[in-house]
């Protein structure tokens, strides 16, 4: 089972990269205050937009809307 | 395909406008992801008759059963699959950090690229260039422009999130990012070739190791590129289109970390009885069946983001496809581990089974969640709410939904009928049936299966036009990036 | 009486400008450019709604100097970087105000950054602990399903060498804590869990380690890093559950610290009354207190007179009453009126400074309770270590090649992961169901000592009695006969007057149970006028002037009658007198009653005059009472029966019962009171009853014997391996397995506890 002697030092090497990926996640704050985060999609977006409008329109109705 | 001059105004005026997204990339790849899936789903009802009736090879070499599958396969898994998966990665992931594409015009780059390696496969496949390794077919000179535009679409992605403006990266984002990295090396590991000519090539594996990589490939090109990346598509596009949260944001983190050190080991089921040592098979089975764990996880966290908003199903036809896909999901992880066990696996290996399992994931959960990912975001990409018509939506909902019961109910009763008529010995110890008796004894299920598939195929040009019309009566969209007050990172 | 409240709502927000203060919510970061930062942590109150959120970092934001603002919306916490060239806190505060909502400084900051710190680094060690546990599992399992010469040696060698390399990060650094005890320990002559832990992690991966890279040869041919990292995960999950429950109880306490910071009005040479931070005070200022704040310092009264809840730090339950020159203690109440106060002590140097300083030194001088677990680790090892000793020694007789390994896979069995487990299991457990029915723990240990407590001392102000007086007897005068038909008559009169006013006792006439439907309503009244020392006078609606209060102000005639009476006249005359009594606690007498019954020895232990004290004890049914008694007198009778062998429970809620909860053998402070009582006992009863006391301490001794139920499990599953392991029938998969199973079985177990 030869290709296993690529395999298994592949893996190996791929569980602490995941592991140094984990830490640096943990490390920055990113588990933290999960609820929120969950939320922020769907508050941050624009509403849809009538696509006849100036960009600087835009920006002030986007700004308007979000009050 | 929509109407290119509304292709080409948007690379201009993206230019001029500043704190926009740059979705242009995201335009193309979507409307691609239609045109490829008609084109992907025609091949696939054209085979299926071919099995049904052979004299549909007509004895033309570039039409015949042989070469038209792997074009098939490649077509819907990374014409179609892959389209869709570029489109919604570029889409959210600047939705959820807030800044624009990390190098647009590199991402326009992978978007043309990307047309080239398809057309290179709808061209070298029917001439026979073919590697021989499932779902790795494409020779090698197609291996290394794949390789370049999978590079370029990591160093547009993580360069996004890299200049992102929100110092939280939304979960769905490290479904993609996983799914990019494990992709780019599985491909690079499973290709490694040496070249004979510019058409020709022989895999660096040989045999039975060629076959344990091969299958470590495979099944992690199912498990990241049919699942990673499309649960990212379901944790972004099903919160939006129900407009709550994901049901468990902390379960949403534990299934993505739960999924991907589990996977890597599941591959050896591919290869139960065969020239494969037993033991590395005991381990594909055990592993197959840890891996239920998560991916049903995954699957309840989004249905449950439903909770509470259950009536939105009656009339929201997206959702439909978004919540359905999940329930196939959820009964392909489900048949998947219990089809990996030895003892079930001995009926089901080399039968239709193995076929009908494959297209449950693939028309239900790749299908729908692709179909119900497209249908909020071409809309939006043109500066509309809604597509142009929301009924024509129901109707391939239910078209697709019918077809696939049809295709894979088709493939259960036919697979475990070969396997049973495969087994079935003779006192003396000779077979009862011969192989062709078998084949004959199929024919009635390729027929429905064909139905289903030309029913789902059907459903598929209902959206094409749709898109069409969606396209043709609105304009190319700028979105502004929403002012962020503060920086947050 | 009424608890201390910290400062009136209409406080100035520049107090929170001030340097000084901000030391304890704000810390002083680097910017971009070098230039110095203030970030800042406010608790933030009114959010409703998940755009809440949102809306007050908009609004933070606005404010001209702010660098980055970020609101956690189920904390309910802002954590605002500002530039202090440009911004002022005051600004932030009144920003949020401005946006409808309130924010004051987050004093708990620097603790909860230590917490979050201590939690990301246990999280960080689990799951490095259980990734690579997972990873080894899978590398182990070929070895196992593998018949024998199915696989080769070389690929065999392959799998062990890559479970050797990730056993090493857990081994390093996950399994760090248990190392890091062990030694701990072993320095103080102590064998501690960690100890046979430690032990055991180091022989498996020593044993392991040679059998991969020296099959065959002295440490034989199995390896067994799956069940190490296993074993470091399950641990590892045990201590970070118990981390979390720990940290819940802290958060809970610390939500008392969320207030604006203690001001004091000082008093200027030339009249002028600025407010300043308790901290800035210094002998010989003259402040102004008004009525409800605390006095900031000790001092003396200096002009105009007033009374004062000293409750908190003697016991004693009456309002004491204060003339000009009287004395003042930092800390108590002003009910009566506003009055100047000149300061004597400040800080370190007050009364309430020294009982805390009482406290510490009796903490550090609390007899050490020995943790059940600990007390089987040292017994345990000699057996395990005697054990394989034994193995080895017979083996290198009969085969001296088997002699080493079989050594070594009595001490890889016996790995104490259940033994470990059984205890904090179940502790953490039982903490989460007490917490559920009302007491927050927040020492662990503290379960086993309240199940064993043979002798409780109550505290009697704030413990047994409610923190406010009740109305008790009602009286009428001859007088007062002819004009109410009856005493609730009198007492409805008397109580829609009394809610006029905010005193305490006024406050206590008016929430008595209406005996009879008022015969004036209470808006009847008109002309309300209250003197502070005196009483209340209004008229009524005839225009008939009604007086309420002390007897000399209702009728000069009358005797001054001493005590909490309180009269009602009219016209000079006295119509009606209303006695106060304290309110004990609801449940207090069933469930003193209830420990008695379980052979627990009472004893109430206060401050309070005795006459009270013997009257309150005579409704409980106590015998056992010491009144009178200062934090020093308190702490003598602790410790003199802590000498008589017993072990001693406390139970109080003041701030002179501090030394005292700090002393006794297990503590518990209530809910309601002082925030110094409160930090410092074992556990708080949030909610106030004692019949929780009860219940709490039968969840002990649940929990008790549970954790014990656990250690027999795991001494049997270990006395059933030892023999296959001596024999050299355990092979690793089996002794994973057993491992696993066995701590599962205490993990169960231990859920019990808390129901």
């Amino acid at each position: 089972m030869d290709s296993l002697y690529l395999l298994i030092p592949l893996s190996v090497a791929l569980v602490l990269a995941i592991l140094a990926i984990f830490g640096w996640a943990l490390h920055g704050g990113q588990f933290e205050d999960l609820e929120s985060e969950a939320e922020r999609i769907l508050t941050d977006e624009v509403g849809p937009l009538d696509s006849g409008q100036a960009p600087e329109q835009r920006q002030r109705e986007q700004s308007r809307g979000s009050n | 395909m929509a109407s290119s001059a509304a292709m080409a105004a948007p690379a201009a005026s993206a230019r001029q406008t500043d704190g926009v997204y740059t979705d242009t990339a995201v335009r193309l790849f979507a409307l691609a992801a239609v045109l490829w899936g008609v084109v992907g789903m025609l091949v696939g009802v054209i085979i299926a008759a071919q099995l049904t009736w052979p004299q549909l090879n007509f004895g033309i070499p570039w039409l015949s059963y042989g070469r038209l599958r792997p074009l098939h396969t490649n077509a819907v898994i990374f014409a179609f699959g892959g389209s869709v998966l570029f489109a919604t990665a570029y889409h959210v992931v600047q939705r959820t950090c807030q800044t624009r594409l990390f190098m647009p015009g590199l991402a326009l780059f992978t978007f043309w690229a990307w047309q080239i390696v398809i057309v290179a496969a709808a061209i070298s496949l029917p001439l026979g260039l073919t590697q021989g390794k499932e779902y790795a077919e494409l020779e090698w000179p197609i291996d290394l422009l794949i390789a370049v535009v999978w590079v370029s679409y990591a160093i547009v992605f993580f360069g996004t999130i890299g200049t992102r403006k929100v110092r939280h990266i939304y979960v769905a984002n490290w479904f993609f990012g996983a799914f990019i990295i494990a992709v780019a090396l599985l491909h690079i590991v499973n290709s490694v070739a040496i070249p004979a000519s510019l058409t020709k090539s022989y895999s660096a594996y040989a045999g039975v190791q060629d076959a344990m990589i091969q299958w470590w490939y495979g099944h992690n090109a199912v498990g990241f590129f049919l699942t990673a990346g499309f649960l990212g598509i379901m944790y972004y596009y099903i919160p939006k289109q129900a407009g709550r949260p994901v049901y468990s944001y902390r379960l949403s983190i534990v299934h993505f970390w739960a999924l991907i050190f589990t996977y890597m080991w599941a591959g050896p089921h591919h290869l139960h009885y065969t020239a494969l040592p037993d033991w590395a098979q005991s381990v594909g089975m055990v592993f197959s069946l840890v891996l239920l764990a998560p991916s049903w996880g995954g699957m309840i966290n989004g249905i449950m983001t439903l909770s509470g908003a259950w009536h939105k199903l009656r009339d929201d036809p997206i959702l439909k496809f978004l919540i359905v896909s999940l329930s196939f999901y959820g009964m392909s992880t489900f048949e998947g581990p219990m089809m990996s066990i030895k003892t079930v696996n001995a009926l089901s290996h080399y039968t239709d089974w193995t076929v009908g399992h494959v297209h449950s994931g693939a028309l239900g959960w790749v299908g729908l969640i692709s179909m119900g990912a497209l249908y909020y975001l071409i809309p939006r990409l043109f500066g509309r709410n809604t597509m142009y018509s929301v009924k024509a939506i129901e109707l391939h909902f239910w078209i697709a939904t019918i077809g696939i019961v049809l295709y894979i109910a088709a493939m259960w009763i036919a697979g475990v009928m070969q396997g049973l008529m495969w087994r079935a010995v003779n006192p003396d110890g000779t077979l009862v049936y011969t192989f062709v008796e078998s084949v004959k004894a199929t024919f009635p299920y390729y027929v429905v299966r064909l139905l289903g598939g030309l029913l789902y195929l059907s459903g598929m040009l209902i959206m094409a036009w749709n898109v069409v019309m969606t396209v043709r009566s609105g304009k190319v969209a700028h979105a502004p990036i929403p002012v962020v007050a503060v920086a947050h990172a | 009486m009424t608890a201390a409240t910290a400062v009136p709502p209409n406080a100035p927000l520049s107090v929170v400008d001030d340097p000084v203060e901000q030391g304890r919510w704000t810390r002083w970061i680097s910017g971009a450019a070098g230039e110095r930062l203030g970030e800042s942590s406010l608790q933030l109150s009114g959010m409703y709604c998940a755009a809440c959120a949102g809306i007050i970092e908009r609004a933070i934001a606005g404010v001209d100097g702010v660098r980055s603002v970020q609101v956690n919306a189920s904390a309910q916490r802002a954590t605002v970087c500002w530039d202090p060239q440009r911004a002022q806190p005051s600004a932030l505060i009144e920003a949020v105000r401005g946006a409808g909502y309130d924010a004051v400084p987050d004093a708990a900051a620097p603790a909860r950054a230590l917490r979050r710190l201590e939690h990301r680094r246990a999280l960080w060690r689990l799951f490095v602990a259980s990734f690579c546990a997972m990873q080894v599992m899978m590398m182990a399992t070929p070895g196992y399903v593998a018949g024998p010469g199915e696989m080769a040696p070389d690929l065999w060698q392959l799998l062990a060498w890559g479970s050797w390399l990730l056993t090493l990060p857990v081994l390093v650094f996950s399994a760090g804590p248990f190392f890091g005890g062990a030694w701990r320990a072993l320095r103080q002559r102590r064998i501690a869990m960690e100890v046979p832990v430690a032990l055991g992690i180091a022989i498996t991966f020593v044993a392991s380690s040679g059998a991969a890279f020296d099959p065959g040869g002295l440490f034989g041919d199995e390896v067994y890093f799956d069940s190490l990292t296993m074993f470091v995960s399950f641990l590892l999950g045990a201590r970070y559950l118990e981390l979390l429950a720990r940290h819940r109880a802290a958060e809970a306490l610390e939500g008392a610290l969320a207030c604006l910071p203690e001001t004091a009005w000082r008093v200027a040479a030339d009249g002028s009354v600025t407010a300043v931070g308790l901290h800035r005070l210094r002998p010989g200022d003259l402040v102004r207190v008004p009525v409800g704040q605390a006095f900031p310092a000790d001092g003396v009264l200096e002009g105009g007179s007033t009374q004062a809840d000293e409750s908190l730090l003697s016991g004693e339950s009456q309002a004491v009453p204060k003339a000009d020159g009287a004395t003042l203690i930092a800390g108590s109440v002003n009910l009566g009126a506003p009055v100047l106060m000149r300061v004597q002590r400040v800080g370190q140097d007050t009364r309430f400074e020294a009982i805390v300083s009482m406290m510490r030194s009796a903490m550090s001088q609390r007899p050490a309770s020995a943790r059940l677990a600990d007390r089987w680790a040292a017994p345990f090892l000699w057996v395990v270590l005697l054990l394989a000793a034994g193995g080895a020694a017979v083996w290198s007789v009969i085969d001296p090649s088997r002699a080493v390994w079989v050594a070594v896979a009595v001490l890889i069995v016996t790995c104490p992961c259940a033994l470990s487990l059984a205890a904090p299991a179940a502790l953490t457990a039982a903490a989460r169901g007490l917490a559920r029915r009302g007491v927050m723990v927040q020492r662990l240990d503290a379960i086993e000592t309240l199940a064993t407590a043979q002798h409780f001392f109550f505290d009697k102000t704030g413990t047994l009695t409610e923190d406010r007086l009740q109305l008790g007897a009602v009286q009428l005068t001859p007088a007062g006969h002819a004009v109410f038909a009856d005493l609730a008559t009198a007492q409805a009169r008397a109580a829609t007057l009394a809610a006029w006013s905010s005193h305490p006792l006024s406050r206590a006439l008016a929430e008595a149970p209406p005996a009879a439907a008022p015969s004036l309503p209470q808006a009847a009244w008109s002309g309300i006028e209250e003197l502070a020392g005196h009483g209340m006078r209004a008229l009524d609606e005839h225009g008939v002037e009604w007086r309420l209060g002390a007897a000399s102000w209702v009728d000069a005639d009358a005797a001054a009658a001493g005590g909490a009476r309180v009269w009602l006249g009219c016209r000079g005359q006295a119509l009606a007198s209303f006695e106060f009594e304290e309110a004990l606690r609801p449940g207090t007498a069933t469930a003193l009653q209830a420990l008695r019954a379980e052979g627990v020895a009472i004893t109430v232990l206060t401050g309070d005059t005795p006459e009270r004290a013997r009257a309150l004890a005579a409704r409980i049914g106590v015998d056992d009472v010491r009144a009178g008694a200062t934090p020093e007198a308190k702490l003598a009778a602790v410790m003199a029966s802590q000498a008589a062998g017993r072990r001693v429970a406390m139970v109080g809620d003041g701030i002179n019962d501090a030394p005292v909860l700090a002393r006794a053998d297990v503590s518990l402070a209530m809910g309601q009171g002082a925030l110094v009582s409160r930090s410092q006992a074992d556990a708080v009863i949030a909610s106030n009853q004692l019949g929780d006391l009860v219940r709490a301490r039968r969840t002990a001794q649940q929990a008790l014997r549970i954790v014990r139920q656990n250690l027999a499990w795991a001494a049997s599953y270990n006395a059933l391996c030892i023999p296959l392991a001596l024999v050299g029938w355990l092979p690793p998969w089996a002794a994973g397995l057993g491992m696993a199973a066995s701590s599962l079985i205490v993990v169960f177990n231990a859920l019990r506890a808390a129901r």
